[in-house]
């Protein structure tokens, strides 16, 4: 449907490994559809495909539904900048002449870079301008009662306000919400992870295994950037050794022994489809602006044996059954190239590590930018440090030793300071003749330990002889 | 007229007073409020004390119970500190979960309790990796008026002191825990922390014990923290103006006198309860 | 390499910082000290929610991220740290009525995390541009058994650390912004910490030059 000849006068982006893609793209062509479907209300768009929506034809409640969309989309960006008419009419207008801000073709992927930190299981993953940052990380747990064999996955992906002024912390945005549920649909329900290899005592103990994804830059695509981060986490992390003796449960230190990799099945990884003009035009991987205009959104999970793991599309587009075979297929595609790209991420870090060499976020700093500076260790010149303190602590006036003396008011009450607007129903003069009258013939005497005492105030100390009695009365409490 | 310029022009005002070294309230610069405490000020808790300084108002709870210790500690029991600001206390507060200042003073109660090892966790540990005590430590603001950290650490040490715990032993037998309320046991308190806080006018004058309204036209706060040793247990300041080291100094010279005053007035205190027993 | 470090007692590891990495935020920049790593990100100046709004200045607002689970209580206690620093060293009042938001993205801990925090902090403010009075530095101390105090410690020199301070120095007269400790220590002890962070600051505080310089060759 975007014809390649387009495509040529344009300047690529610069991504080195998207290029097969781009090629099978062209393989995959179909004549534009004349005929737009219309959107039925409230049809969520699953595998279940176009032909039962085609009674409901196009009036004017399309646009109204439209327009539901997309003031759903924006209330979640509330102070994001929101797209001008004239952005929004170029922007449709470039795609329809196959066209995309960035000088990429309809099915080529933004550059993906993966990087690897110093800790096992943590990543970063950058997607064009999109950022994501994903760690996985493991506990001990009681199993669930209804599977007292396996362990337990949890997925967490926060909208950092760092990646959009829109996002807003601890906030359950519909985005959110939908991203998380995509994102457990990807990795937990397609069962890549063995979760029984996680339990350790059935039915006492299983390792839960917390996958945190964190968004740094909203360019669009968080989905498919989140996705690979989490599935790139989990293929570089490695939990403790347990020993199990008796109902003892020992975790070994990554020193005592080697830590252990996660068995996975398969990585299943999402690539998102946008569509726009009721399914007119197809972009893969919709940068931010795209985002914006486009009228359906298409995810795809797959593996790279070519096995579907979850489908869904959002925005309320009708698309027919050969459009998402076509997206189906384009997925094949980019899947197999992501998983390769994974792999020898890992297979490098791996060689790094077992070298010796550096590795990490610190070595991923990029040495030509002038925007970056790395400079060696250094040392911090300890000469004069302790003559300087030496001195200041020296210099200082010694705490003086005249400091007022406490005050007992009543049993368990004492003061300090001078009576200065503290009434605390136990004002000087009359709270004492209060207790001499109430707790008969309170003694008044002179305290004699404080000595040390400047203040001119004299020091009481009242003490109730009848609290002796009762020491007496009762030996020990 | 007073009272207008006070309304209009706050940080002149103060600034008015600070040039003749004294305050509005009537302190000297180096002047503490009078700090009035009350233990055993809660029946129902295991400790607990009421702090007043100046008008700022603060109760300690003090609550033990028994819990398994965590495995990576088997032989340590919890101490678990939480500084409550309620609404009622002042109307800068609002209901719902813990603001900022509440969360940061219970971070703050949190670090003077591990620095300052007030109690040793081994000493709650009752058997090892069965059973241990865990201290909930309830700090509860009743009257917000300037200088929270002081008052909580002060209420905080009186309550500890005046915690009595039930002996526990288990029984061998049936590996239960037999809880024996006859007998109650005082914390073996090791070290006796106070805060004192300072507040910078201007980034140059500054005073101790600020009030709510001092601390709101202070440029930085100041709160040190130093036990009977004169060993500091936390220095905390938290941003603000900037100060020399010898600046600096001089707070920490007047926290230790602050630290004997207090010192005195919690032993004096808790020496008072023991003899009326 | 523990070792080797030891010896010297204070050294700052080896450290680096990349400006305007981020599209989206007005300033960005990441900070990386040995192994520890954060992302900050800078927003503003920008509309203020009504609440927030303070008639004289702008509103800072500092969210520090952790990089596993939920912001914790000890996270807002490093943000109020954070947020203190840089309210002093921004020159809020040339935006009155607007919003100034700090993210903080840990990226790695391997201790000295609050230092690296106020390290890209001062560096993405720098790169947003806002108006700043004076830079700030991080400098974290550890006092380890042996009372010797090691600059700049690792999560492991931490751990096995009798106390630890974190400070901020002040660019223009190298006196302490900020002030967070932890464990007992003494009041010399304290000031020689002080005396040594003063001194390290100079080294971090030449790197914030060098990097301007290097940023803007292209342009000078």
């Amino acid at each position: 449907m975007i014809d390649d000849a387009g495509g040529t006068t344009l300047v690529r982006a610069g991504s080195d490994h998207a290029h097969s893609g781009h090629c099978f793209a062209a393989a995959l062509r179909a004549p534009v559809r004349s005929h737009r479907l219309a959107v039925a209300a409230l049809h969520r768009l699953a595998l279940a495909g176009p032909t039962s929506s085609h009674g409901a034809r196009r009036n004017s409640a399309t646009e109204g539904l439209q327009k539901r969309v997309f003031t759903a989309t924006r209330r979640v960006k509330m102070r994001e900048t929101p797209l001008s008419n004239c952005e929004r009419l170029f922007l449709l207008k470039a795609i329809e002449e196959k066209k995309r801000l960035d000088g990429r073709q309809a099915y080529d992927y933004r550059n993906i870079k993966i990087t690897f930190g110093t800790d096992y299981g943590c990543c970063t993953v950058c997607l064009g301008k999109t950022r994501v940052l994903a760690q996985v990380s493991c506990e001990l747990v009681p199993p669930k009662d209804s599977r007292p064999t396996e362990g337990i996955m949890f997925f967490n992906l926060e909208l950092s306000s760092m990646a959009s002024p829109g996002f807003q912390p601890s906030r359950q945005s519909e985005l959110l919400v939908t991203l998380n549920r995509q994102l457990e649909r990807c990795l937990r329900n397609s069962k890549c992870i063995d979760t029984e290899s996680l339990c350790v005592v059935s039915g006492e103990k299983v390792w839960q295994i917390r996958v945190d994804v964190h968004v740094l830059n909203h360019d669009g695509n968080l989905m498919d950037a989140a996705s690979i981060a989490a599935i790139s986490a989990l293929c570089h992390f490695r939990r403790p050794d347990v020993a199990i003796q008796g109902r003892d449960i020992t975790v070994f230190s990554p020193e005592e022994r080697d830590p252990v990799p996660l068995s996975i099945y398969h990585m299943p990884i999402c690539v998102s489809f946008a569509f726009f003009q009721q399914g007119t035009y197809l972009l893969v991987d919709p940068c931010e602006k795209e985002e914006l205009v486009m009228d359906g959104l298409l995810v795809i999970a797959m593996n790279k044996h070519r096995e579907i793991c979850s489908v869904q599309s959002s925005g309320g587009i009708m698309l027919l059954k050969d459009q998402v075979i076509r997206c189906s297929k384009i997925a094949s595609v980019k899947v197999s190239e992501i998983t390769e790209l994974i792999n020898k991420a890992l297979e490098n870090d791996r060689q790094v590590r077992k070298e010796g060499g550096k590795f990490g976020f610190a070595e991923s700093i990029p040495k030509e930018r002038i925007t970056a500076l790395k400079r060696e260790q250094a040392p911090v010149e300890m000469k004069d440090i302790e003559e300087t303190a030496d001195e200041i602590v020296r210099e200082a006036e010694a705490p003086s030793e005249a400091v007022h003396s406490p005050v007992i008011v009543a049993t368990g009450t004492g003061q300090v300071g001078e009576g200065l607007q503290n009434t605390w129903g136990l004002e000087e003069e009359d709270a004492e003749e209060e207790f001499q009258g109430g707790m008969d013939g309170k003694e008044k005497k002179k305290d004699e330990v404080m000595v040390i005492s400047d203040s001119e105030e004299e020091e009481v100390v009242i003490l109730k002889p009848e609290a002796q009695k009762s020491k007496s009365r009762r030996p020990k409490n | 007229m007073a009272a207008g310029f006070k309304t209009a022009e706050p940080l002149e005002y103060h600034r008015s007073f600070l040039k003749e070294n004294c305050r509005p309230d009537g302190r000297e610069l180096g002047e503490f409020r009078p700090t009035t405490l009350n233990t055993g000020s809660i029946n129902t808790a295991d400790g607990s004390a009421l702090v007043r300084i100046g008008n700022t108002t603060v109760i300690c709870g003090i609550k033990g119970e028994l819990a398994a210790p965590s495995t990576d500690a088997p032989d340590k029991g919890y101490i678990v500190p939480n500084v409550d600001l309620p609404p009622l206390c002042s109307s800068r507060f609002r209901p719902g979960p813990p603001g900022e200042q509440a969360q940061a003073a219970s971070q703050f109660i949190a670090d003077v309790i591990d620095g300052s090892q007030i109690i040793k966790k081994e000493d709650l540990c009752i058997e090892k990796s069965k059973l241990c005590w865990v201290l909930y430590c309830d700090i509860m603001c009743l009257d917000y008026d300037g200088n929270l950290l002081d008052a909580c650490v002060v209420t905080l040490l009186a309550a500890l002191r005046n915690t009595q715990l039930p002996t526990v032993t288990i029984n061998k037998e049936t590996d239960l825990a037999e809880v024996d309320i006859q007998h109650k046991r005082h914390l073996q308190i090791n070290k006796h922390p106070v805060a004192s806080s300072f507040a910078v006018f201007d980034d140059t004058v500054i005073i101790v014990d600020p009030t709510a309204e001092e601390e709101s036209l202070a440029t930085a706060i100041i709160t040190a923290v130093t036990d009977e040793d004169e060993q500091l247990c936390a220095f905390h300041k938290p941003g603000g103006s900037s100060l020399s080291a010898e600046k600096l100094q001089d707070c920490i010279t007047r926290a230790v006198a602050r630290h004997r005053e207090i010192g005195r007035l919690i032993d004096k205190v808790i020496e008072s309860t023991k003899a009326s027993k | 390499f523990v070792e080797e470090r030891s010896g010297v007692g204070s050294v700052l590891r080896e450290y680096g910082s990349e400006q305007n990495l981020l599209s989206k935020p007005d300033g960005s920049a990441s900070f990386i000290q040995g192994d520890t790593s954060v992302l900050a990100g800078v927003y503003g100046p920008a509309e203020v929610k009504v609440s927030k709004e303070i008639y004289d200045r702008a509103t800072l607002e500092v969210v520090i991220q952790p990089k596993v689970g939920m912001a914790s209580v000890r996270e807002r206690a490093r943000e109020q740290c954070v947020r203190e620093t840089c309210e002093a060293a921004l020159l809020s009042t040339l935006h009155p009525r607007s919003s100034f938001t700090l993210v903080l993205q840990e990226v790695h801990d391997d201790g000295s995390l609050l230092s690296c925090c106020l390290n890209a902090a001062c560096m993405a403010l720098m790169d947003a541009g806002l108006p700043m009075g004076r830079l700030f530095c991080g400098v974290t101390c550890a006092i380890d058994a042996e009372s010797q105090i090691i600059t700049d410690p690792t999560a492991q020199q931490e751990k096995e650390s009798r106390a630890l301070m974190t400070f901020a120095i002040d660019s223009k007269d190298c006196s302490v912004m900020m002030s967070l400790t932890k464990g007992s220590f003494s009041v010399k002890e304290l000031q020689q910490c002080i005396a040594v962070s003063q001194k390290a600051s100079e080294r971090i505080f030449q790197f914030y030059r060098d990097s301007v310089q290097r940023r803007y060759s292209k342009i000078l």
